[in-house]
């Protein structure tokens, strides 16, 4: 499973791959159909292949909103998402319930309160650092995509049968501001 | 009413063809507005007042950003009046401020008012003559903005609160005058100092009231003004302004502090408030449960109710004299709980500037405000290369902005989050971010048994203009003296509030400054004229803490004239 964000601009032309670690406890929560993140019954879905992909969706994050606003996918369809932010400021586009979304809107507030995120800015080096027992602040899980400005990533991912599900951006404030939206899954 | 309203293009109508090679097509709104006596129904007393269109609050007046507007101003009044476009970027000659930017509106007579619209958001209206403001003379404007907006909502509603007194303005500066604790009714009794004594001893007890007494002022004097019923919308707490919604939608609220004197500390139950914008400007979205908002100043938010029921928009006042009341409900008629006034505040020796010892809210090597409990595991050990001096305003404790160990730090009634000038961020700054050219310091001074309030320690009638230089950036260092807190207001330009935050600083127009408190505020010397810059306190501004600034050197300096009085355009 891979991400690759590209770079519109900054470091020219650099394509930056990242290698997850699946082990992330998302990632965890993601491929367990039965199972789910903070109490919630519906699994979210699991990363896709690219060779499973029938669709892509492109996704541009503006400042604090997205177009499209909302999004019909197929029970178990995989879709590519290229994601692109068009806007000043970081966004998050990040696949998941409320519940996942008010839990990670609070490690997104502490990635601030630590300078680790600016309004315009990540800071991806302190994202590395140990927090202590192991885990850091590195934000790739394969469900989301955090990205500075004029910055874009891809995302496959392979939807569930149902679910209530939203697409996300959990920088603070942005998603009661209206960053976010609704899949509807037929 | 009678305000007509008529849009035009006036470009580019005719010439289809031509319309991409001309610049936006223009909008050119007139407008018309009359200044009126008018009575005023707070639900709890009838008073004669001054409204706009036979009203008060006037209308909401909705512009377009690059409209032009033309606005006909009628006085059926028997004195002079005016009209300030508070907030708004304009030409001085347009400001609305009698002997500073015009001579004023004469009785009978109408003034065209004719200015293009450079921005969006929310705003107000109201008259700078005498006491016609605290009087009713206040409307409020709704600009729609060119671009989609950073946020999103699908209802709309203006909340101006507003603060009636059954005292007309001119009545209430007479009794100040004569005795300035004359409208505080929150006054410690002796039955008070006795409860003290039992509580702290009688030494100390009298202690603090000599302390009180050699500065010829009171712990409770929050409010020099109390026993106005609080209004939203021209509406009090009975009568009950009530915006609908159907759940799950989006519900702006802008929310405009138009009242003479008080300050509010405004919530609504079981539903947090996300703040989008600032004195008309966006910022950076954060999501709160409670704010405060100063005299002049305006907040937009935005509120999500999720259930088929009634909520309560509670605005007590920051003395908790009397309280705003409205209501968001899904259908007219429903009303939900009023919450209790709680947290009636005493001011502190902190609030005198008489405790530097223990400005803990100051101290940012010591970031009292940051809970650690909340970071889970973190080894802070390799924390390395952080910048905690960025830290500042974070968590739940001391608010900067409030003189440590203050009796006015204001806590959510729900334990929650309180909204603090450091929370607010541009969305997108306005100015390129850069040093200040120099430092003007305006220390807010005043005698408070005399009822005189001044800047510097001179009130506005013996002080000298402030001179500005076209283009210069001046950082103003507002020192509060005075153990009240003052919205100062600038016209004409942006004062960029320093919060810590460098080039996401907000641009405000009115900064609130609180007892002990030093605050700073930038501004870019981007218009020439002249300008008011004073305490929007009604009492205070008409005292003396008041200034005229003269900015000197703009490309067309040398047409700027001074009117005098009486002579038209």
């Amino acid at each position: 499973m891979k991400i690759r964000r590209n770079f519109l601009s900054g470091v020219a032309g650099a394509t930056l791959t990242v290698t997850l670690a699946l082990g992330s406890a998302i990632a965890l929560a993601a491929g367990n159909h039965h199972g789910g993140h903070h109490g919630d019954k519906a699994a979210i879905g699991v990363p896709g292949e690219a060779s499973e992909v029938t669709r892509t969706i492109e996704i541009k994050m503006f400042d604090n909103y997205y177009e499209p606003e909302e999004i019909s996918v197929k029970k178990g369809e995989t879709i590519l998402f290229k994601v692109v932010n068009v806007g000043e400021l970081v966004h998050e586009f990040n696949i998941g319930t409320a519940a996942t979304h008010a839990a990670h809107q609070e490690e997104m507030m502490m990635m601030v309160e630590h300078g680790v995120l600016e309004a315009d800015k990540i800071n991806h080096d302190m994202m590395k650092m140990d927090m202590g027992n192991g885990k850091t602040m590195e934000h790739n899980d394969p469900n989301s995509a955090l990205l500075a400005p004029a910055e874009s990533a891809e995302i496959i991912w392979k939807f569930a049968d149902g679910g209530e599900l939203e697409f996300a951006c959990n920088v603070p404030g942005h998603y009661d501001a209206g960053m976010m939206g609704e899949f509807s899954i037929e | 009413m009678t305000k007509t309203l008529m849009r035009v293009l006036s470009l580019g109508l005719m010439t289809s063809m031509g319309a991409s090679l001309l610049p936006a097509l223009a909008y050119a709104g007139t407008y018309d507005l009359t200044v009126d006596r008018v009575l005023i129904d707070t639900g709890e007393f009838t008073k004669e007042g001054i409204g706009y269109n036979g009203k008060s609050p006037g209308p909401v007046l909705r512009f377009k950003e690059g409209e032009e507007v033309t606005i006909n101003v009628t006085n059926n009044l028997d004195e002079p009046t005016s009209i300030h476009w508070h907030g708004l970027i304009l030409p001085y000659q347009m400001d609305g401020v009698p002997k500073i930017s015009f001579p004023g509106i004469k009785p009978g007579e109408t003034f065209t008012y004719k200015f293009p619209i450079v921005q969006s958001g929310t705003h107000w209206f109201h008259s700078h003559s005498e006491f016609q403001e605290p009087d009713g003379a206040y409307g409020s404007i709704v600009i729609e903005p060119e671009k989609k907006e950073p946020f999103r909502f699908d209802r709309d509603y203006v909340v101006q609160f507003t603060d009636k007194h059954p005292h007309s303005g001119k009545r209430i500066m007479r009794n100040l005058k004569m005795a300035a604790d004359y409208y505080n009714r929150k006054q410690q009794t002796l039955g008070d100092f006795f409860s003290d004594v039992k509580k702290n001893g009688f030494s100390e007890t009298l202690t603090d009231r000599m302390d009180w007494g050699s500065m010829r002022m009171m712990a409770s004097d929050i409010e020099d003004v109390q026993g106005f019923t609080p209004l939203i919308n021209g509406m009090g707490p009975e009568q009950n302004w009530t915006g609908i919604f159907t759940p799950k939608e989006r519900v702006r609220l802008r929310f405009i502090n138009s009242s003479a004197m008080t300050y509010f500390d405004v919530r609504i139950p079981g539903l947090k408030m996300t703040v989008v914008a600032s004195d008309g400007n966006y910022v950076q979205p954060v999501t709160v449960d409670e704010l405060r908002i100063g005299v002049a100043e305006t907040y937009d938010v935005i509120v999500r109710p999720k259930e088929d029921k009634a909520y309560t928009i509670f605005g007590a006042s920051m003395g908790r004299t009397a309280y705003a009341r409205g209501t968001l409900a899904p259908r007219e008629g429903m009303v939900a709980a009023i919450p209790e006034m709680t947290g009636r505040p005493l001011l502190t020796m902190a609030d005198m500037g008489m405790d530097h010892g223990n400005i803990a809210g100051m101290d940012h090597s010591n970031m009292k405000g940051m809970d650690h409990s909340n970071m889970k595991g973190m080894d802070h050990s390799n924390m390395a290369g952080m910048d905690h001096s960025n830290m500042k305003g974070m968590g739940s404790g001391e608010d900067e902005f409030y003189a440590g160990g203050s009796g006015l730090t204001p806590a959510a009634a729900n334990g929650g989050k309180f909204l603090s000038y450091a929370d607010l961020k541009a969305q997108k700054p306005i100015y390129e971010h850069r040093e200040a050219t120099r430092e003007i310091e305006l220390r807010l001074t005043g005698n408070m048994e005399r009822y005189i309030w001044s800047i510097n320690g001179v009130k506005y009638e013996d002080a000298e203009p402030i001179k500005l230089q076209y283009g210069e950036r001046v950082r103003f260092k507002f020192v509060n003296e005075t153990m009240m807190t003052h919205p100062m207001h600038l016209h004409g330009m942006w004062s960029i509030l320093d919060v810590g935050a460098d080039k996401w600083n907000p641009a405000k127009h009115t900064i609130s400054v609180a007892p002990g408190t030093t605050v700073y505020s930038e501004t870019e010397v981007d218009a020439e004229g002249q300008w008011a810059f004073h305490c929007h306190l009604s009492y205070h501004a008409d005292a003396g803490m008041f200034r005229k600034v003269v900015v000197e050197g703009g490309p067309k300096s040398a047409s700027l004239t001074t009117l005098k009085e009486g002579e038209m355009q």
